[in-house]
């Protein structure tokens, strides 16, 4: 099975986060593998373990990837890395979707992978747009997060969460899936696996310049959410003031 | 002049309230001249479409096999759709078929994505949201000459009323579009009791200062009493106490109800991240200095264990003296 899993990095606390002069300012910031990621990289091992002959590619595409993120995903397992660069920074979904469409075009020619493995969202832009758009890009059918995967030769069973409870799906690879919490638990690494890490192939791809955005970031503010609490000194006392502002407006006398 | 198209999820023969309230949001937007279309695929009991109110015309793909075509069939039916009538602005709820989908339908037009906007888009140009858990909001303005626009709860409720009704018209597929594009065989669809937490108007959530599991049961009965469900903190969830449907925060679920009641949480930025568009939260707190307190509009300092129990009485109190 060829496995392709899509990473990149995030600041590793939001707190880190600053905007000076209207421009987001990330200096600050300690970078992560984005958490999501994390699940992606770790069952794409645990399939690779199952099914011998498997290979696992990590591709990173954000501009800050670098050498770090890939060098982790090849401590938990990865066979081979792939560092995307491009031009200039990718400025949305689409831009970064449409690099990496292209990077696997590169890699695996109109066979594509077997499974690519993406993290749900990444925690920084929170846009949850990459893996649907690569899918969409690819012409492979996107199965949306999901939070248990159980492959059963040529088809994985997987679960994910809908509005009305928890859907039961049985599908066919090629797929893109994406990976929510609780999927796994992603393997902690330790010296003697960086140590190998080091060893495996890490490459730089060059990506052509993409189209163009489809949206742009016009401005950033932060946003401050300290209100002034308004505190009670007894439970009930909390409750006349809740309903004295109109909170219980909507609720029906009979319980 | 803007001509709308409203993707109309079906829900057990019926439009999905989300989506009807989209419908009913964009018709209350309408200027003169702007236009409006609907699109639903699959089965609908007789007279589903009545909820509809206003003008425009619902494009109805009933293409006989599968009852629910997959992700890629609509995808395709509703690209087809822009093109053929040169819509501009298609309109989804942001339920979990909503979020895989337009993302798709962004690449293939292509269009610009417009999600969890907290702005009212188009009023403004720009779509406002929140980004890097909460911490900043962006202003993000559509490139393309297509928008897709994600609503969640995070928007107003709709009062829109008409005397007019949208036409229904069958919709045609171009031959060959349907392609055995539908390898995700939809086994069995288990509806678990949990109630999703992302539309409940009123949360009561709970953390590690719950104690226990058990203690959860003080939760649902406020809950219950104000018609509104159970949230949890990630040290909750982690603990085994609630289920990871019912997590809030930077990687659970992000909620907007118009009351949020904290129990035994400390305020984690990575909790508040979730909690970006709740109208009015409430705090309860051993902890004095808990940061839960800087973002609370209400708050008392004590145990859960004695307040909880005197807080639901009082409450049901006041609401039978109502
Ligand atoms: C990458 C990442 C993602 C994360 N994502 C999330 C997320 O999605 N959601 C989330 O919630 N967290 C998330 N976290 C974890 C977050 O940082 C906090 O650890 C977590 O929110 C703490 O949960 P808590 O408030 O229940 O527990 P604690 O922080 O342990 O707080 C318990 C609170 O209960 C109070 N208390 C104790 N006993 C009582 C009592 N008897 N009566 C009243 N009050 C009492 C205490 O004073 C304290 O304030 C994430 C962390 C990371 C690093």
């Amino acid at each position: 099975m060829n496995i392709a899993v899509c990473i990149c990095q995030v600041p590793d606390s939001a707190s880190a986060v600053a905007v000076i002069d209207g421009a987001l300012d990330m200096t600050r910031a300690a970078w992560v593998m984005n958490p999501y990621d994390e699940f992606a990289v770790e069952e794409a091992i645990l399939l690779r373990d199952r099914f011998p002959g498997s290979t696992v590619t990590a591709l990173g595409a954000s501009p800050e990837s670098g050498k770090d993120l890939l060098q982790k995903a090849l401590a938990m397992g990865a066979d081979r890395a792939f560092d995307v660069r491009s031009f200039s920074p990718l400025q949305d979904p689409f831009q970064t979707a449409w690099v990496l469409a292209e990077a696997l075009r590169n890699l695996y020619g109109e066979a594509l992978p077997d499974l690519v493995l993406c993290g749900r969202e990444s925690l920084d832009f929170q846009n949850a747009s990459v893996p649907a758009m690569l899918a969409g890009m690819l012409g492979m059918v996107f199965t949306g997060p999901v939070s248990a995967l159980r492959a059963e030769g040529e088809h994985l069973e997987l679960e994910r969460e809908t509005e009305g409870g928890t859907e039961l799906l049985v599908a066919r690879l090629p797929l893109v899936i994406s990976t929510e919490k609780g999927l796994n638990t992603p393997r902690k690494t330790g010296i003697r696996q960086v140590m190998e890490a080091r060893k495996k192939p890490l490459e730089i791809l060059q990506a052509s310049q993409p189209p163009p955005p489809k949206v742009s970031l016009e401005s950033v503010e932060t946003v401050s959410k300290k209100k002034r609490c308004r505190f009670a000194a007894t439970p009930e006392e909390l409750a006349g003031m809740l309903h004295a502002d109109g909170h219980f407006r909507h609720i029906s006398g009979e319980d | 002049m803007a001509y709308y198209l409203v993707f109309l999820e079906p829900r057990n023969g019926l439009v999905a309230g989300v989506s009807a309230d989209v419908w009913h949001r964009v018709q209350e937007q309408l200027f003169s001249g702007d236009r409006v279309a609907g699109f639903v695929a699959g089965s609908l009991s007789s007279g589903a479409l009545d909820v509809l109110q206003g003008s425009g015309t619902v494009h109805h793909a009933l293409s006989g096999r599968p009852a629910v075509p997959s992700d890629m069939e609509l995808c395709r039916m509703l690209s087809e759709l822009v093109r053929k009538e040169g819509c501009t602005d298609i309109f989804m709820a942001a339920t979990a078929a909503g979020r895989r989908l337009a993302p798709a339908i962004a690449a293939t037009l292509p269009a610009s994505l417009l999600a969890g906007c907290t702005s009212a888009y188009p009023d403004e140009k720009v779509c406002r949201r929140y980004i890097h858990s909460g911490s900043v909001l962006a202003a993000y303005r559509p490139q393309s000459a297509i928008r897709i626009v994600l609503q969640g709860r995070e928007h107003r409720r709709v009062t829109f009323s008409s005397l007019e009704r949208p036409r229904c018209v069958a919709f045609q597929e171009s031959p060959g579009i349907l392609r055995d594009a539908a390898p995700l065989i939809r086994a069995i669809i288990a509806t678990s009791s949990s109630e999703d937490i992302s539309e409940a108007g009123i949360i009561v959530a709970g953390g590690r200062g719950m104690g226990d599991a058990g203690r959860f049961a003080m939760l649902e009965e406020l809950a219950n009493l104000l018609g509104g469900s159970v949230g949890a903190s990630r040290s909750a969830v982690d603990e085994g106490w609630r289920p990871h449907s019912q997590q809030i925060g930077q990687t659970g679920k992000s909620v907007a109800p118009e009351l949020y009641i904290a129990c035994g949480i400390s305020g984690a930025v990575q909790h508040l991240a979730g909690l970006a568009s709740a109208r009015t939260i409430v705090a309860i707190n051993s902890d004095p200095y808990a940061p839960v307190f800087d973002v609370a509009d209400y708050g008392i300092v004590g145990d859960v264990r004695e307040v909880l129990p005197r807080l639901t009485d009082a409450v049901r109190d006041v609401l039978r003296k109502k």
